[in-house]
């Protein structure tokens, strides 16, 4: 709509019907030239974190080659000290820094990891908050608003800061350097609660008590009414939780202390650049390129839905 | 509804979840905090407020004070009125307003770690491609300015292991992070903002941008503006990523970026002193409280004009 | 004050056109209603007045002067919207000031707190203003308060403070009543009409109710898919609408419209009582409930109907009849008095000086002779035969 009032230049010049007519603005284009100007410095890391993952060491080292580096064969140098000839060790930049992020630290393994933590931590975030949230809302019983209480009060509780205490507990339970310790501090999810909470209070109590009606359980309602009703919110909140928890790195470092095999994604990253001789930026890159791609991939595809999610998450 | 015993399968897990994961843990931290407890110990001594005596008084503890202030200082405000301009600057652009969202968004959704290691590489003093970039443009007019100059003659800052630079750096990368976070927010905000005020301020004689602004948007953006502060806020006194990625051991140079979640795991998990780890994190939940007591009577102060 | 005119104004959103070719007149000081349909285009068209819209063609000049390329903050025309639209952060007081604020005041001036310290004189004056114009509306306990702990009524008369008070050259009102419960709303209607007449400025309203519009106007356009299809005062536009869609709109209950029988030019009878005599070809015919004589005894020229509903307002009876034989239903008002019942056979005989012809397009068709006189003939004519 030809809204005049927002529109960000006063010269109306030409009428615009049905606003196809492109109208050059000093104004609009100088927003763009800011707006341009501030994705560039966001692109940067990205922009950094891709194209050196295609780089040979010598490009790195003196930011040559274009974005894609000129993927010259280079020398392994690594390879050559096993023992193999010269000529056996020419390999592409690009193989070479996937191939050694794969290998060197068992990349694949961290992200079973992260698959594996990500996706217990919220199956079981679920588990506990759809029926506590549905007992809030739909439920009649004693202490309902005590606990609703309870809940908005946990809400206050940054969960960084109780990591310490939960450390020293699971460690007296000797649950350190487990699955388990990663999952779970994160299965109870105050604010998946208080989401789903604020969600089922919208929905029509005729259609549960219809449900009672058939002989349903409340059990069986939960899952068989309730959640399919819940879709959108319950995507929101998939997305926060497994953006969240792909990513932490503060809790798993706390709580894994030794075994190699249990790091999440960005422990791995982390191991592997310590372990590095500062020599090994090829792979870093190619490493901490693997890691972020799922989510921004998967961010790119259903933004939307991640924007809503994080607003929602945002409202609370 | 209904009265049944279904509510206490419902509520049960959660509530014994909440009490043993979340709230006892506040009160084992802040027993700890009066002790010099140890992780393979068997008992604890009292100490007193010997650990909060140390927090107050020794050096180390002022220098995490001063690098967490300084950081929630200059990340909140920068993240705030970043996220802020980007959302009015991208409201208001007719084309390619979602392309930036996009963009913006991107740091908040890539592993802080993953991102910081690669910061950590572009800033490197020597390969890194900023300094890099920074000395192709020794030589041109760009010399004019002193900084510049010196950084050509000797070398361009050391950024992160530089005493002056690294609490600087490190709060700009998590400005870099955060702001689009802030942004969407915010972007939630002003689409909430009923246009017809927009055509009142209009014809009441509001002819530009700022005195839009100021009457219409800023106003109206109070209450989300109390949130996105807030969160931004306690986010920030959270900060540990990139400070352990960066210094794994020490807390940068100097001590410069020594802030209190890293004292923590410095204290506690590194050197095994639970008591002092305690009292840290006791501290730590003290300000937190304090800032989302603020938030609720603030907003409980506007809400009354609807 | 001003006159305003707009010529040739036409608007399209996209492909859909919404205005074609306004042309309107509104003289200094008078109260012009634009009334119609939802989805007419009046509420366009006064947003294009107003300058929140653009025109895609046409002119509007204030006072002789074309302000189509002048934004809306510098036509210094006041607007009160639907919502009223009051900033919520702010008194009624500072509501009202802040038109002041924004144009009498320069930049440093306006500043938040160093601005009273610097225009001490002039914020005086300016609050001045809005005091007095606050006693006018009535509204000076309400000085202090915010928008959200006011009623809608009072809600209404700050949004009108805050026009009012810098004296603007038309008052321009999308639906101002729409919001308010139905009690009030009359209630309002009479203080509108009050205002204007002391104000003696220019009010252009718009509104859905053509009550609203037939009490309170000087003038009334009634617009339809975008055109103006009459603008005349409401005396004229009641008794003589110039299209059918008109006399539909306008009047409560809806005006009786009865298809004319096939037959000889100029003679315009309805289902074989002959109504009255046009200069034009009739499809049909509008009479008005009031105009419907309804009797028990049967009656020469009269329909024969029963009676299929009765509405007793107190004031007046509606009374809902099937003519015999056919489809049609007319409505016809009488006295409570009367005694009617339901299947009452009846006959109800139309006015013909108030008989109303409309032709293929729905335009008026003028009436020759009277009715009245073709008994006279016919009979004649049969006896003669």
């Amino acid at each position: 709509m030809t809204d005049a009032v927002l529109e960000n230049s006063p010269s109306l010049a030409k009428p615009r019907s049905d606003g196809s007519v492109f109208r050059f603005s000093t104004t609009e284009a100088m927003k763009h030239a800011v707006l341009i100007v501030g994705a560039l410095i966001v692109l940067l890391p990205f922009y950094v974190m891709v194209s050196y993952s295609f780089k040979a060491p010598s490009e790195i080292m003196t930011q040559t080659g274009g974005f894609f580096g000129t993927q010259e064969l280079f020398r392994d140098d690594f390879c050559v000290k096993l023992g193999n000839a010269a000529e056996d060790c020419m390999v592409r930049p690009i193989i070479y820094n996937y191939t050694t992020a794969f290998e060197k630290a068992p990349l694949l393994r961290y992200m079973m990891n992260g698959v594996i933590v990500t996706l217990s931590i919220f199956l079981i975030q679920v588990i506990v908050a759809l029926p506590c949230a549905y007992a809030l809302s739909k439920l009649r019983w004693w202490g309902r608003e005590t606990v609703f209480a309870l809940v908005l009060f946990c809400l206050l509780i940054p969960v960084h800061a109780i990591a310490l205490p939960l450390y020293i507990m699971l460690s007296k339970v000797g649950l350190t350097n487990s699955y388990a310790a990663l999952v779970i501090p994160w299965t109870i999810s105050v604010f998946g609660i208080f989401l789903m909470r604020q969600f089922f209070m919208t929905v029509p109590d005729d259609l549960i008590d219809a449900a009672r009606m058939d002989g349903m359980s409340e059990y069986s309602i939960i899952w068989n009414v309730m959640l399919p009703t819940a879709i959108p919110a319950l995507l929101a909140f998939a997305i926060f939780s497994v953006v969240a928890h792909w990513n932490d790195y503060f809790w798993p470092r706390i709580v894994i202390t030794g075994n190699r095999d249990l790091f999440t994604p960005p422990l791995g990253l982390r191991e592997f650049k310590g372990d590095a001789d500062g020599d090994n930026f090829g792979p870093m890159m190619a490493t901490a390129v693997v890691i972020v791609t799922p989510l921004i991939v998967a961010f790119l595809i259903a933004q939307r839905r991640f924007i809503e999610g994080i607003t929602l998450s945002g409202m609370k | 509804m209904v009265r049944s015993r279904a509510h206490i399968w419902f509520a049960g897990p959660a509530i014994l979840l909440m009490f043993v994961i979340l709230i006892l843990p506040i009160f084992i931290a802040a027993g700890l905090s009066f002790t010099n407890y140890s992780l393979g110990n068997d008992g604890a001594q009292f100490v007193g407020l010997q650990n909060y005596e140390r927090i107050f008084t020794r050096s180390t503890y002022e220098k995490m004070f001063i690098a967490t202030f300084t950081y929630v200082g200059v990340v909140v405000p920068l993240t705030v009125g970043l996220g802020l301009g980007a959302a009015l600057l991208i409201n208001s652009v007719t084309r390619f307003g979602d392309i930036y969202k996009t963009i913006y968004f991107l740091p908040v959704m890539a592993a802080l770690l993953a991102m910081a290691i690669v910061w950590e590489f572009a800033l490197h003093p020597t390969i890194g491609i900023i300094n890099a970039t920074l000395t192709r443009g020794c030589g041109t007019f760009l010399e004019g300015w002193s900084w510049y100059a010196q950084g050509c003659e000797r070398t361009f800052p050391l950024w992160l292991t530089d005493r002056d630079y690294a609490i600087w750096t490190v709060s700009f990368i998590g400005v870099w992070q955060g702001f689009g976070f802030n942004m969407v927010l915010y972007l939630a905000g002003l689409t909430s903002i009923p246009r017809e005020l927009y055509h009142a301020a209009e014809m009441d004689g509001a002819k530009s941008g700022w005195d839009r602004f100021r009457l219409v948007t800023w106003p109206m953006l109070g209450p989300t503006t109390v949130f996105v502060v807030t969160i931004s806020c306690i986010r920030s006194f959270q900060v540990f990523d990139t400070v352990e990625a960066f210094y794994p051991q020490g807390g940068g140079p100097g001590k410069s970026v020594f802030v209190m979640m890293f004292a923590i795991y410095e204290k506690a998990i590194q050197q095994n002193l639970m008591g002092i780890g305690a009292a840290i994190t006791v501290v730590f939940l003290g300000f937190v409280m304090m800032l989302t007591l603020i938030q609720r009577w603030l907003v409980e102060r506007r809400v009354h004009y609807t | 004050m001003a006159g305003l005119q707009l010529s040739n104004v036409t608007k399209s959103f996209g492909e859909t056109p919404v205005l074609n070719s306004i042309d309107l007149s509104v003289t200094d000081g008078e109260f012009l209603t634009l009334v119609g349909p939802s989805g007419c285009g009046k509420s366009t068209l006064l947003r294009i007045i107003a300058g929140l819209e653009s025109m895609d063609g046409g002119s509007l000049t204030i006072d002789d002067q074309d302000v189509s390329q002048v934004r809306a903050a510098d036509r210094n025309l006041a607007m009160v919207f639907q919502s009223y639209a009051l900033y919520p952060h702010l008194t009624v007081a500072e509501n009202m000031m802040t038109p002041l604020k924004l144009r009498d005041l320069n930049w440093s001036e306006r500043f938040p707190v160093m601005g009273p310290m610097l225009g001490r004189g002039k914020y005086r004056a300016l609050m001045d203003q809005v005091r007095d114009t606050a006693d006018i509306l009535k509204i000076t306990p309400l000085l202090d308060r915010k928008p959200g702990q006011m009623s809608g009524g009072q809600r209404q008369r700050a949004a009108l403070g805050r026009a009012m008070v810098r004296n603007p050259v038309a008052f321009l009102m999308d639906e101002p009543l729409s919001n308010l419960d139905a009690a009030l709303r009359v209630h309002m209607r009479s203080e509108l009409a009050d205002l204007h007449r002391s104000l003696g400025a220019t009010f252009i309203y718009v509104t859905h109710d053509q009550a609203e519009a037939l009490t309170m106007s000087d003038r009334m356009a009634v617009m339809m898919h975008g055109d103006i299809l009459q603008l005349d005062t409401p005396h004229e536009i009641y008794t003589n609408p110039q299209h059918v869609d008109v006399a539909s709109f306008v009047g409560s209950p809806k005006i009786n419209l009865l298809p004319v029988d096939e037959g000889e030019g100029g003679r315009v009878s309805v289902l074989g009582i002959t109504v009255a005599e046009a200069e034009g070809p009739v499809v049909q015919v509008g009479i008005r409930c009031e105009h419907l004589v309804i009797s028990e005894a049967v009656k020469a020229h009269a329909w024969e109907a029963h009676v299929v509903h009765l509405e007793n307002l107190g004031s007046d009876l509606f009374v809902h009849c099937a003519i015999a034989e056919s489809d049609t239903r007319l409505i016809a008002r009488t006295s409570p008095a009367s005694r009617h019942f339901m299947g009452q056979t009846v006959y109800l005989k139309a006015d013909p000086k108030a008989v109303l012809a409309f032709g293929k397009d729905g335009r008026r068709v003028p009436l020759t002779a009277v009715a009245q006189a073709e008994p006279k003939k016919t009979l004649r004519k049969r006896a003669a035969a």
